[in-house]
């Protein structure tokens, strides 16, 4: 009896003491789900985008986690392989919301998968984050889709503008992009815009995503001889074996890649003839003008893919950070809340203070706002050649500090 | 006729690739009546190993020519090892076993490139050209590196077709593959003779990835968009014939070459869908296979 009395009385003492000692708050994780690509010609964005969104998730779960309604919740990155295609992008999408139960994407990476992804999500309430470029991905109909970088509608225009200005001399372009969403959303801006600055669009092939053998459709642009081949919507490495081949080829002119987020990718492939490319979704984040957060996050990636970080792997990290403020303005974990919060928030990003705005341009602010930099191959390494930030940004942080 | 010249010139440059890829494809079903998707594997892993080590072999101070010899023979070694591996495990249990085969293969397939993804990752690498440089034939401008593919793809298959014919070895592989009973009756060892043509097979896919390394992109998945192309190739020229390999790895690598340029890449793939399918429809055999 008195034992028993005595393991009795410890057991209380025990739980008292847990109790005394538990946080204030209990944690939960929230999953953030992110359909991208592992393998393949993207698979070093994929690699990139999954280091930073856990980089965001790491930094938000150190500093307190995300605090709504008098609980603790911090934030654990689950990662697919999209393969870049439609259809491994729908099994992601049913693996993420049907077997894993995010309620968030945090990222979905390429246009086809991310449409694959995006006729669930809005069905089921889920809040998506997408590199998309199309305009058709965004709009009143889908209030749950944000676009977590700039697309061909906010970097095409002034690209190549700033192209013709250096290059005033150039009359005819030729336009070869993959043949998929993502292609065809870039080619559709970029002809536009090319025959608005007076360049004649001489010719627009499409090629399919894991072509390794780019010689006859080089042959074919050599031929026409344009001014300028832009490439769209083609990840590095392919790029840099058009280039090549073009090369062989006999080609000289001016090379552009609006989809071109670095000089590794293109040169592994395309070596000397990378040289003088003009790049659209690149940072320079080794540049001495970088903060100490862009070199830090730039370090990381490069260890994680063995080259700089760029425009399509940087909307991870930011979109997670626009996550927790977003919930915690919100103070809710529900999708829709926080969807209708985000346009309202600003957050700390990679670029420094980031917002979602754009309602002038797609009828709802669904567009992160970040600075459209211009790069340049040069001697190997990237600069930076031209910068626009924001207009819209600008103004809602003056508004706001006033 | 520049132009004709160029593009006759890419269609044998395709189409070589595609040739020492599709005759060991066709090696394996013709002696063990089977197919194996998992051939593309071996091409993969040489062309990684390729990408991986030569830097390293570089930067240990070997020479270029030293360099890429060595990664090379390492290369293909380590497909042959993993060739012996799948058929001492697998595929020696399903001979003249075509849908038990199949499902190995594929089986194999998801297995290899799995392992592949998990340790070289899954991002795309380059290979410098093993000779660098260009020559003008005819007007046109061919890369040496091109020219070494059509060189290798022309002596091996010379070689492949002075086996087949004038060696011991070759004749009891043709006879196997004719009738085996009758061939096991006159005393040929049949699990030899498919060990050994399994092997010459797995060969002929490393050395494929081997020339093809420095002229794509080598990564984790690629040997999946040759397999589709040699399997075309193989079933478009008759399953188990070595001449009927050949012709339809040129067919394609022209039907690429002409395609892409006329039109572009992806009208060039659907093209040789569209013609394999007319070209079965009239030869169920494919063009040169006796059913």
């Amino acid at each position: 009896m008195k034992l028993r009395n005595k393991i009795a009385g410890m057991a209380v003492l025990a739980c008292s003491a847990s109790l005394l000692s538990a946080p204030a708050f209990s944690q939960e994780t929230i999953k953030l789900g992110l359909s991208i690509p592992l393998s393949g010609s993207g698979a070093n964005w994929g690699i990139g985008s999954q280091w930073l969104c856990d980089e965001a998730a790491r930094e938000v779960n150190a500093s307190g986690g995300v605090k709504v309604g008098g609980k603790v919740y911090n934030f654990e990155c689950v990662a697919y392989d999209n393969k870049y295609n439609a259809a491994e992008g729908t099994k992601v999408a049913q693996t993420l919301l049907r077997k894993d139960g995010a309620k968030f994407i945090a990222g979905s990476l390429g246009t086809a998968p991310a449409r694959a992804m995006q006729s669930l999500t809005e069905r089921a309430g889920v809040l998506m984050f997408t590199t998309a470029w199309g305009p058709s991905i965004k709009g009143p109909n889908y209030p749950l889709t944000f676009t977590q970088m700039n697309t061909p509608l906010e970097l095409v225009e002034p690209l190549i503008r700033y192209i013709k200005k250096t290059h005033p001399d150039i009359k005819t372009v030729a336009l070869l992009n993959p043949n998929d969403a993502s292609g065809q959303d870039v080619e559709v801006i970029a002809r536009r815009v090319w025959e608005d600055v007076g360049v004649k669009v001489i010719a627009s092939d499409w090629y399919e995503r894991g072509t390794t053998e780019f010689q006859p459709i080089a042959a074919k642009i050599a031929q026409l001889r344009p001014d300028v081949v832009d490439l769209g919507g083609a990840p590095p490495p392919d790029a840099g074996r058009v280039f090549k081949e073009l090369k062989a080829a006999g080609w000289k002119g001016i090379q552009v890649v609006e989809a071109g987020t670095g000089a590794d990718g293109l040169m592994s492939t395309g070596g000397d003839a990378a040289e003088g490319t003009y790049l659209g979704a690149a940072v320079n984040f080794d540049d001495p003008s970088a903060t100490d957060l862009q070199r830090r996050l730039n370090e990381g990636v490069k260890k994680a893919t063995g080259e700089s970080v760029n425009a399509i792997q940087i909307g991870f990290y930011d979109a997670v950070k626009a996550l927790k403020a977003a919930m915690e303005k919100a103070q809710s974990i529900e999708p829709k809340a926080v969807a209708e919060a985000l346009p309202q928030v600003t957050f700390e990003g990679a670029y420094g203070t980031s917002a979602f705005g754009g309602k002038d341009t797609y009828g709802i602010p669904q567009q992160i706002l970040v600075p459209v930099i211009v790069t340049q191959v040069q001697g190997k390494t990237l600069r930076q050649v031209d910068r626009l930030d924001s207009q819209e940004l600008k103004e809602r942080l003056q508004k706001a500090s006033q | 006729m520049q132009t004709l010249t160029q593009l006759i010139l890419t269609g044998l440059q395709i189409g070589a690739l595609y040739v020492i890829f599709s005759l060991g494809l066709t090696l394996i079903f013709g002696v063990m009546k089977i197919v194996n998707f998992a051939h593309g594997q071996f091409f993969t892993l040489t062309a990684l190993l390729i990408a991986v080590l030569y830097p390293f072999f570089a930067g240990q101070g070997y020479s270029h020519v030293m360099a890429f010899s060595l990664v090379i023979a390492i290369g293909i070694l380590a497909s042959l090892v993993l060739g012996y591996l799948l058929y001492q495990f697998g595929f020696r249990f399903f001979q003249r076993d075509l849908a038990g085969s199949f499902i190995l293969s594929v089986g194999f397939v998801l297995l290899i490139e799995g392992l592949l993804l998990h340790y070289f990752g899954g991002a795309v690498r380059a290979v410098p050209h093993f000779v660098e440089g260009s020559i003008t034939v005819l007007n046109v401008n061919v890369t040496y590196q091109r020219l070494v593919l059509i060189f290798v793809s022309l002596v091996f298959t010379a070689l492949l077709y002075w086996v087949l014919g004038h060696t011991r070895t070759g004749k009891a592989m043709r006879a196997v593959s004719i009738d085996h009973e009758a061939a096991m009756i006159q005393g040929i060892p049949y699990k030899k003779i498919a060990l050994t043509g399994f092997l010459i097979a797995t060969f002929l896919g490393a050395l494929a990835g081997a020339v093809m390394a420095p002229l794509a992109m080598v990564s984790p998945t690629v040997g999946a968009d040759y397999l589709v192309k040699g399997f075309i190739a193989v079933i478009l020229g008759g399953l188990g014939s070595v001449p009927g390999a050949i012709v339809g790895s040129l067919f394609i690598g022209f039907i690429e070459s002409f395609g892409g340029f006329y039109f572009d890449p992806s009208f060039a793939n659907i093209a040789i869908f569209v013609l394999v399918m007319i070209a079965l429809l009239v030869r169920p055999n494919g063009l040169m296979g006796n059913g």
